[in-house]
Parts: C-alpha cells; structure tokens; sequence
C-alpha cells in the first residue's frame, strides 16, 4: 500500500479484512464487496449488494443491538458516493451515540463503480461533517495510518469514522458476487448471533 | 384467541400490540398522529423527552429500515413506527435490503389523506400507497374504526409474529379517523 492517493481500494480492502477477522463487516454495494469478497469472502462480512446508501443504518442498528455483546466494534465498510446518498447516518448515529458503531469511509471522491464520475467529497470534508456531528474521527491516507487509525478507533466507546483516502478505479478481473441474499444473510447471522450474548468470548 | 375488550385508547393499543409483538427495538419518525404511541412506548420503556433504552428517534423512514431491519442480523426483532407519506423514501431499502434478505420487521404507520384530512395534498401519497406497497410485494394489514382498540392491538402483535413467519417485514396501517386518536 503506497502513500496517497496511490492506494487502490482493494489494498486498503486487504489490510482492513486483516484488520477485522474477529468483527462483523457490512460492506457497501458494487466494487467493495466484490473486491473484498475476492480478497476473502468470509462468514463475518455482510454484503449489501444494492440498498446503496444503507451501510451506515445497518451497522448502526447492529451497533445498537450488540450493545451487550462483548464485540468491541461493528464495523461498516462504506463509500463516498454511498454515504451521500443517505447522509442521516452522520447525525443519526451523533445524536445515538452507538457506541459500538465503527464506520470505515472508503473516500476516492468519486462512484468508483459507477463510471468514477465525481462525488462531492472532493470539496466536502466528510469526515468534518461526521465530526461536527459527535463522532471521533481518524484519517489515515497511507496503510500505517489505516492500521493506527484503525486501532484507536476499535477502542474509542462512541461513534467512531474512519475516513481512509484511497485512488480512484476498480481492480480488474474481479467476479462478480452472483449469490442469493438470503444465503449471505444467514451466513453472517450464524456468525454474529452466537457472538451476540453477554460475556460471549469473541 | 381475541382477549376480552378493553377500554383502552387506540394509541395505547398500538403501544402495547408493538410490545406484545416482541420488539426489542422501535424506531420512530413522528407524526402527530401517533406521537401518543411514540410516549407510550418511552414511558412503558422508562424514558423521557422521546427516547429510552429500546425506543430510539430517526430522521429518516428509509434509515428506519436500515437501522430496526438489521435487527435479526443479530438475532433481534424490531419495529418502526411512521406515518406512511415516508415509504416513498423508503421502498428502495424495503425492497432491496428486508424484501430481498428476508428479514423480518413489524412496521406501523398511520395513514393520511382520507376521512378528517385537512392537508390539501397528502393523498396524493397516501391514497396509493396500499396499493403501491403491495405492487412491491409487501404484506399489508389495515385497521381503522371498524374494529376495536382491542382489535388494533392484537392485530399489531400479531403482525409481529407474521413477519418472523414468514421472513419478511409486514406493514399494519392505521387510520384514525373516527377512532379517540387524532388523524392530523
Ligand atoms: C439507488 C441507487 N442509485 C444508483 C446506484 C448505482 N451505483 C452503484 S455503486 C455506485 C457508486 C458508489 O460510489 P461509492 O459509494 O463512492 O463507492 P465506490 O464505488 O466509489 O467505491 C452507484 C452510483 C445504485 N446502486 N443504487
Ligand atoms: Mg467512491
């Protein structure tokens, strides 16, 4: 992973499944969950194949249901363009104030997967917006950043944003994640419901 | 097995059919209409001003979805309740992520533009959408002066459990013209 803006999507990707083997991931529509998948298609990702904009309202409302749980973070893997969509998981998630509520922004200021048409985010600083709505955020704009950011993070009680920079475009040759949501969805609830109870070891 | 009747208020009615469904989470955007629901359902949770431990305000019906939708991700079941102008910015998130997941989630609006509406342009969203709703294929219950507070209440429950069932949300709209609730 080089500095910024070198860093593909799919570096970062890499890193952060490393990063996250123990947690629950809900990963945003298109390139994202398909890179990932090609990274490591695994029982704790939870692949949002459409419902763009979503990601941050699912972890949310899985942040809040494992309040209890002895998972230190949910984590959403969201994009840019994603995260404009449906902006409300910036206040929503403030004013909560989830605490186990763990969002990764994956900004290449553009919808990578679209076209890589310009998002907003090269002049609007979404990290700022998520700040000024009650999150801790870090930014990291290399991988020894991403890895530092991401550790304190993981243990900062409250909403937390992780507003990683990476290059604009899609690795090439990835397949397409042909699967019923109904299989993806039980796998990833067969994963998070025994981690769901109290005092269950993760 | 139908209860015996009560003389509960309809709002009440919907509180305790909400909890009688089993939620573990409700999440809500107001309406005038059932913002007695909404203080009936804090206070029984122990909270003020709004919100409580399981009874959480939202900006938004279609982060409602993405937020009490998620719940039997983790093994939980939650509730919404809105008024049903907001499933237009909704229907994407019903479709894409509850519909398609088969997740399930009790959603309760009351309904606008009919009988006791004063708003001049409500209808145009709200006469449709039974229609609309179940063209996207959802399971819908409709309740209004006909049937008792006790009624409403049993029939909210069970749409609870209908929606575990049969893995998928199911909406209960209410219409509170002539009932003791306020329409608008
Ligand atoms: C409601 C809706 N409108 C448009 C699309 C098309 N679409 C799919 S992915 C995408 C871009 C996502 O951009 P971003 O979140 O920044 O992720 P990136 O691909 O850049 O990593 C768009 C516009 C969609 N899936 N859903
Ligand atoms: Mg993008």
């Amino acid at each position: 992973m080089g500095r910024w803006p070198e860093t593909k999507r799919i570096e970062a990707l890499d890193v952060l499944n490393e990063l996250t083997a123990e947690l629950p991931v809900v990963v945003t529509c298109a390139a994202t969950s398909r890179e990932l998948a090609s990274v490591e298609n695994r029982d704790n990702h939870f692949y949002v194949l459409d419902s763009m904009g979503l990601v941050g309202s699912i972890t949310t409302g899985l942040a809040l249901a494992a309040k209890d749980s002895d998972l230190p973070k949910v984590i959403g893997l969201e994009g840019d363009g994603s995260l404009l969509m449906n902006p409300n998981v910036l206040p929503t998630g403030g004013f909560l104030g989830a605490e186990k509520l763990f969002l990764i922004l994956l900004d290449n200021q553009v919808y990578g997967s679209t076209a890589g048409l310009p998002t907003y985010s090269s002049r609007v600083d979404l990290g700022a917006l998520a700040q000024a709505a009650g999150w801790t955020v870090g930014r990291a704009a290399d991988e020894s950043q991403l890895r530092g950011e991401f550790a304190r993070l993981l243990t900062t009680t409250g909403p937390t944003l992780l507003h990683a920079s990476i290059e604009a475009g899609n690795a090439a040759d990835i397949p397409k994640l042909l699967v019923d949501p109904v299989v993806l969805a039980h796998r990833f609830q067969t994963w998070l419901t025994v981690r769901m109870g109290p005092h269950t070891a993760v | 097995m139908r209860k015996t009747v009560t003389t509960k208020s309809y709002t009440q009615a919907v509180a305790d059919g909400i909890w009688g469904a089993g939620a573990d989470l409700i999440g809500y955007i107001p309406s005038v209409t059932i913002a007695p629901v909404i203080e009936h359902l804090v206070t029984a949770d122990g909270g003020t001003a709004g919100r409580a431990e399981r009874v959480k305000p939202l900006s938004r019906e279609e982060e409602a979805i993405g937020v009490l939708g998620a719940l039997p991700l983790a093994g939980k079941f939650g509730a919404v309740i809105m008024q049903d102008n907001g499933f237009g910015n909704s229907l994407t998130a019903l479709t894409t992520f509850s519909m398609s997941y088969h997740l399930p989630l009790l959603i309760f609006a009351n309904t606008r533009g009919g009988p006791g509406e004063y708003n001049s342009m409500i209808h145009s969203i709200s006469q449709p959408m039974p229609r609309i709703l179940r063209t996207a294929g959802l399971q819908v219950l409709e309740l209004d002066r006909r049937s008792s507070a006790d009624d409403w209440e049993q029939t909210v429950a069970e749409a609870g459990v209908h929606a575990r069932m049969t893995y998928r949300p199911v909406v209960v709209l209410g219409s509170f013209w002539s009932t003791d609730g306020k329409v608008a």
